[in-house]
């Protein structure tokens, strides 16, 4: 698996395009959000986690959707599938790097966010909110892999993808920003951050057992 | 090392592998022909086991398919009309990558023995973007060879090729059967397989129309016996 990702974060390197696009991306979601919001209302604290899982939740659509993207090309993908490699095994590969670039991204659109929209104390609660950007990354990286995979063998693949992945992430922005909410901006509700937490966590392993049975039918069938 | 018994596979209402019987001993090399559309390259990808057949038994080296479909793929060498390798990886990068998807023990010494006999020992370190396009075949040829598979299968090798890959292609062929190792090539050039081929199997619409030995045939002699099926 490990020789997959390395791969993954090798062309990356090399290219530089996803997580440079994904951070520009979110960049600039958040100004335009900042310009459509912030003129109206001073204080935006109390949509902090809206605002940024929103912004997230884009931000994946448009990297994840190129996960494949290397593997498509000159049909890599045919070489990967007839090697003895479980299709589980990619998916995790797979997964672990899209896991990556979405740290790569929050590791800046965290902080930006507390800047943009937050009056309030905010610094002293980056570490519960990024314990809850580990989760969500999960279930981001679980569900994406499988839903690019699904759109893979599709015509209108760049269509089909956002349809099928976006449904998805519905619960991940829910409770990515409630567990925000219940720590950005004011005192800590540790029990409400600690509940949408383990929905996060319930929703991560939901997905990875519904890709480790689904998997192998998405790329033999 | 194949044995496949009406193997059927369809593209909606299309019938592109119509009922294929086809067997491969080891050591045996069998050129794959049939005008565009005869359904050669589906049965390829069917035997790699890229395709799943809708109907009909597959045996791969002596496994069960789909059953026993990852032990079959430890086995088998592709070669496609692509090269199958990353780009924007250098082409020692794709041969590692491509090794420990197949855990070769000896990895790092068979990468370079093979770059060496491909011709591209002194370009191991160049993003394949920069190959032209027989290089890159070549480089395909090496990720082929890399675990040293029982059984080659082939699409239309030759056509993207340079010349230095194609002499390389066929010395394998040539080494393959005298290893006991089994090849299946498709190929428009029916002439030119003749020469490394011992059985020519001609597809129309999907079914085996001419399954005979090209011993004691020359080259043209293949080719009239291929146009008198194919038509």
């Amino acid at each position: 698996m490990m020789a997959l990702v390395r791969k993954d974060l090798r062309l990356e390197l090399r290219t530089r395009e996803t997580i440079v696009a994904m951070v520009l991306f979110a960049i600039v979601m958040l100004a335009i959000l900042q310009f459509g919001f912030g003129t109206r209302d001073d204080d935006l604290t109390r949509f902090v986690g809206g605002l940024m899982w929103v912004t997230l939740a884009f931000t994946a659509v448009l990297g994840v959707g190129r996960s494949y993207v290397a593997e498509r090309e000159q049909r890599v993908l045919d070489g990967l599938l007839v090697s003895p490699v479980p299709r589980t095994v990619m998916l995790g590969a797979k997964a672990i790097a899209i896991f990556l670039y979405m740290t790569a991204v929050e590791v800046v659109v965290i902080p930006l966010v507390g800047i943009f929209f937050v009056k309030g104390p905010y610094w002293d609660a980056i570490g519960w909110i990024a314990i809850a950007a580990v989760l969500a990354n999960t279930c981001i990286a679980l569900s994406g892999t499988l839903f690019s995979g699904l759109a893979l063998f599709t015509r209108a693949r760049d269509l089909i993808f956002p349809v099928l992945f976006l449904p998805a992430l519905v619960p991940v922005v829910i409770a990515g920003a409630g567990a925000t909410h219940a720590v950005a901006g004011g005192p800590h509700d540790m029990s409400e951050w600690r509940g949408y937490c383990l929905f996060l966590l319930a929703y991560a392993i939901l997905f990875s057992l519904v890709c480790v049975a689904t998997y192998d039918a998405v790329f033999d069938d | 090392m194949v044995t496949a018994r009406g193997l059927v596979h369809a593209y909606g209402e299309r019938r592109a592998v119509d009922g294929v019987d086809l067997g491969l001993v080891p050591g045996e090399r069998v050129a794959l022909a049939g005008p565009n559309g005869a359904g050669k390259s589906t049965l390829l990808r069917l035997l790699a086991t890229l395709l799943r057949a809708q109907s009909g038994s597959l045996e791969v080296l002596g496994e069960q398919i789909p059953g026993g479909t990852r032990a079959a793929r430890a086995g088998i060498g592709y070669l496609a009309h692509d090269p199958l390798v990353y780009l924007d990886l250098t082409a020692r990068q794709n041969l590692e990558l491509y090794g420990d998807l197949y855990g070769i023990a000896d990895r790092d010494a068979r990468i370079a023995e093979l770059l060496d006999r491909v011709g591209l020992p002194g370009r191991a370190e160049d993003t394949v973007r920069t190959f032209s396009r027989g290089m890159a075949q070549r480089l395909a040829l090496a990720r082929m060879l890399l675990h040293r598979p029982r059984l080659l299968l082939l699409d239309e090798p030759h056509a993207s090729l340079d010349a230095r890959g194609a002499a390389l292609l066929d010395d394998e062929l040539g080494r393959a059967a005298a290893d006991g190792r089994a090849a299946i090539i498709v190929t428009h050039e029916v002439e030119r397989v003749a020469r490394v081929a011992d059985r020519l199997v001609v597809l129309r619409a999907g079914r085996v129309v001419l399954d005979e030995p090209t011993a004691g045939l020359d080259p043209m002699s293949v080719r009239r016996r291929y146009e008198e099926a194919a038509e």
